[in-house]
């Protein structure tokens, strides 16, 4: 079996290596993505000459990411919940508690536990907003410069696994419990599927931001400039709580309790 | 864009990759992945992908690794294959 | 020309730090010292290195008037001095978190050039056993 699965990665990898000839070079101006084909309509150089009229945003990858190609980030958010759920689904267990289970004792017996304790936890208590700080700005920045929902979101979910690792699971729940995780997750979703609807009850298509200026009181560009931030912020709702969701039941084998 | 920063990265990725696999322990496994995703985090911000970059570096790098130590820590360290 | 030597002195003093640090983590011979190693040295030599990329963007400002005028480039420096401030807060504590938990988990340093117990009074608890 071992030696069927090395001919079948060699002979993909060599087909790979193979198709990489017909490559066009890097940064390749005349390859069909950059020029079109035969010297027509091109989708990248659209997105170069056209974001800024169209959503008033510098950065071009936010706007593709949120906005031309909203549909599939979307359901890219979508997939993360699910891959959050599944775990939950498997690894959650609603009793805690059987003997069996390897039960470690407490680290924070004795002087010293106690003393490397208020190190770690003082570094913490320092980084910790920084990080949920710098978190928010990338949210919120990410139409300016890289960053946006999907690294936003991590960030801050990171912050909250810091937390469980720094001190222990129990004093991360208490901030951001099973049932906050649970909801925001699914707010999150809610609020991209809003904006989409919203476009819908207007009389658009899913996500076609534009005839939201309506409701915002701003001119088209601005809206669908204005609906890729909330977006972000669904995005970021949903990965927080994803992150740490699966953090939270990885290290502890779904009980929730006297994690890592 | 330096082709020979690219070489030199891609080669290390593909050490580090088959370390990867080829490490017993799987707690180093894990150690040389994060290796693995911080040097494609490089490739990417050094031809221009900043984004892409970013993300590799934040879940690549940083919570999948932890991802990856909580599971070894509630199974075990050892690999089979 | 007083900016670049400056710069250059900074970075290459931290790479002469990096390789310090790289060389001890190959040739010290227990988990403490290499730790030693690569906590005191990466801390500083990064700290130089990054201290060296700020006084080198200091290249594109012209007096104390240009300053005023390019302020994005102190922005820059601003970053890269909050970079050098976050590295020497998180640096040294997670080399302590990962010498303290090498000391809860049981290893043992060495001392004349062999493995000694040393440690085992003085730990909290007994070591886990290895599951």
């Amino acid at each position: 079996m071992k030696k069927f699965a090395l001919v079948a990665v060699i002979v993909t990898g060599s087909l790979l290596l193979y198709a990489v000839g017909d490559f066009p070079a890097f940064g390749d101006a005349k390859s069909p993505a950059n020029a079109g084909v035969e010297g027509g309509f091109s989708v990248s150089r659209y997105y170069i000459t056209e974001t800024a009229a169209d959503t008033a945003v510098p950065n071009i990858v936010t706007a593709v990411l949120a906005d031309y190609r909203g549909y599939d980030t979307f359901f890219e958010t979508t997939v993360i919940f699910i891959a959050g759920l599944a775990i939950f689904a498997i690894l959650r267990v609603a009793n805690p508690g059987a003997p069996d289970r390897r039960d470690r004792p407490s680290s924070d017996s004795g002087v010293e536990g106690d003393h490397n304790r208020v190190i770690i936890g003082m570094t913490c208590r320092l980084l910790i907003p920084v990080i949920q700080l710098f978190a928010l700005y990338v949210v919120a920045h990410g139409h300016h410069s890289p960053g946006g929902g999907f690294q936003g979101g991590v960030m801050l979910g990171a912050s909250f696994i810091l937390i469980a690792i720094a001190s222990d699971l129990d004093t991360a729940l208490r901030r951001f419990s099973e049932r906050r995780y649970l909801a925001l997750g699914c707010v999150g979703i809610l609020i991209y599927g809003g904006f989409g609807l919203l476009c819908q009850l207007l009389d658009r298509h899913f996500l076609d931001y534009g005839v939201l200026h309506k409701l915002m009181g701003v001119t088209p560009v601005m809206a669908r400039s204005h609906s890729m931030l909330g977006v972000e912020i669904g995005v970021a709702f949903t990965v927080t709580s994803v992150m740490f969701a699966i953090y939270a039941n990885l290290s502890t084998r779904g009980e929730l309790r006297s994690g890592l | 864009m330096i082709p020979a920063f690219d070489i030199l990265i891609l080669v290390f990725l593909v050490i580090t990759a088959v370390i990867a696999l080829k490490v017993r322990d799987l707690l180093s496994a894990t150690m040389i992945f994060g290796i693995y995703s911080f040097l494609m985090c490089l490739l990417w911000a050094e031809m221009g992908a900043v984004d892409v970059a970013f993300t590799e570096a934040a879940v690549g790098a940083g919570v999948s690794a932890v991802f990856l130590i909580a599971t070894i820590y509630n199974t075990r360290r050892r690999s089979s294959d | 020309m007083i900016v670049t030597l400056l710069s250059v002195v900074l970075i290459l003093a931290g790479l002469v730090f990096f390789l310090g640090a790289a060389v001890g983590l190959v040739r010290f011979p227990d988990f403490y010292t290499r730790m030693h190693a690569a906590g005191k040295g990466d801390t500083l030599s990064s700290l130089l290195v990054v201290l060296g990329l700020a006084v080198w963007r200091l290249h594109d400002v012209h007096g104390l008037a240009g300053l005023r005028e390019h302020w994005s480039i102190l922005l820059v420096i601003l970053k890269l001095l909050a970079i050098c401030a976050f590295i020497m807060i998180t640096s040294p504590t997670a080399t302590h978190a990962l010498m303290d938990a090498g000391f809860e988990d049981g290893i043992d340093p060495v001392i004349d050039g062999e493995n000694n117990n040393a440690l085992h009074g003085r730990r909290a608890q007994a070591p886990p056993a290895d599951s």
